[in-house]
């Protein structure tokens, strides 16, 4: 079983929290022009990778709060844990955010004003 | 007629079971006692963690500035359950003028005082084997230099969702949903045996 460290509450045991899923899934504004092709890969595709990996946790028995963690997926290493809205600080965060395709998805880029 | 599952039908019979009163297996006096303080008030108050000094001089303590922590006045406890989130428990019957005033306080800022007095039950736990039943269930580390009176927790007991509160050495609040008490409360009897416990009739705070 993993422990996690909740910003708020500190380690807890895995049971206590959610798995949220993949990170930084940005949601495109109601109005936009990407083609339905690109919508369903906002919608329905997600990474699943073999190391590291951004992901969204609750504590749900506990403050019910969400945060990120920073995740590798073969260790099982927690590496970083963020506040939602934020985005990874350390380096294997920093890498898989970068190096992540949504960072050039045409979802992505219909998330923002511009 | 349908039959229940045998091992649940003999699980419900072993808690329906268990007596208010178990002496400690060696004599002596008995490992823990739990008194029901369900009819106390509670306030659920959602407010930003600055508004302290506004409501201070109504709650008669200022909110925990800690995560997992709680101010104590008198009966009163103010317990912190996330960043902009409290559960005031006050004496029976005074959360609806509480509830009433602090909305006013904070009548220019975003809040929401709700009462839960009815949503939630608070069981007392006294004694000196608390921190041993408590452990049979509860992953956190309660050792007494670890979880001290002023902390609390949400948390599992025996895969209960609970809020509880260290009031001392040997002395615990459990605060869990009005429908799992049953649940919990056959958990700690069953849990409490191979101490002695005694069960108090319900009481107000
Ligand atoms: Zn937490």
């Amino acid at each position: 079983m993993l422990q996690l460290p909740c910003p708020y509450c500190g380690p807890r045991d895995e049971l206590e929290f959610s798995c949220g899923g993949e990170a930084h899934i940005s949601r495109p504004l109601a109005h936009n022009k990407i083609s339905d092709a690109d919508f369903g890969e906002y919608l329905f595709l997600r990474d699943n990778p073999k190391g590291v990996f951004l992901e969204r946790w609750r504590h749900a028995s506990g403050c019910r709060r969400w945060f990120n963690v920073v995740r590798d997926t073969v260790s099982h290493d927690i590496l970083e844990v963020y506040a939602m809205g934020r985005k990874p600080r350390s380096s294997a965060g920093k890498n898989a955010y970068n190096n992540s395709w949504r960072r050039t998805s045409a979802a992505e880029a219909a998330a923002v004003n511009k | 007629m349908a039959q229940a599952h045998p091992d649940i039908s003999a699980l419900e019979a072993q808690a329906g079971r268990l007596p208010d009163q178990m002496p400690h297996p060696d004599g002596g006096s008995g490992g823990i006692v739990f008194t029901d303080l369900s009819t106390c008030g509670k306030l659920n108050l959602r407010c930003a963690s600055d508004v302290s000094s506004q409501i201070i001089r109504f709650l008669g303590a200022s909110l925990p500035d800690k995560a997992n922590s709680v101010t104590t006045s008198g009966e009163r406890r103010i317990i912190w359950l996330g960043p902009d989130e409290y559960l005031v428990l006050v004496k029976t019957g005074e959360e609806d003028s509480l509830s009433s005033i602090i909305s006013s306080a904070l009548s220019s800022q975003h809040h929401a005082a709700t009462i839960v007095t009815d949503a939630l039950a608070c069981l007392q736990l006294d004694g000196p084997a608390v921190r041993d039943v408590l452990a049979k269930g509860c992953a956190l580390d309660l050792h007494d230099t670890k979880f001290t009176a002023g902390m609390c927790a949400q948390t599992l007991l025996a895969s209960a969702s609970i809020t509880l509160l260290c009031e001392g050495d040997s002395s615990f609040r459990i605060i869990c949903r009005t429908s799992f008490l049953d649940y919990v409360m056959a958990w700690l009897k069953d849990a409490a045996c191979e101490y002695g416990y005694y069960v108090t009739p319900q009481s107000n705070i």
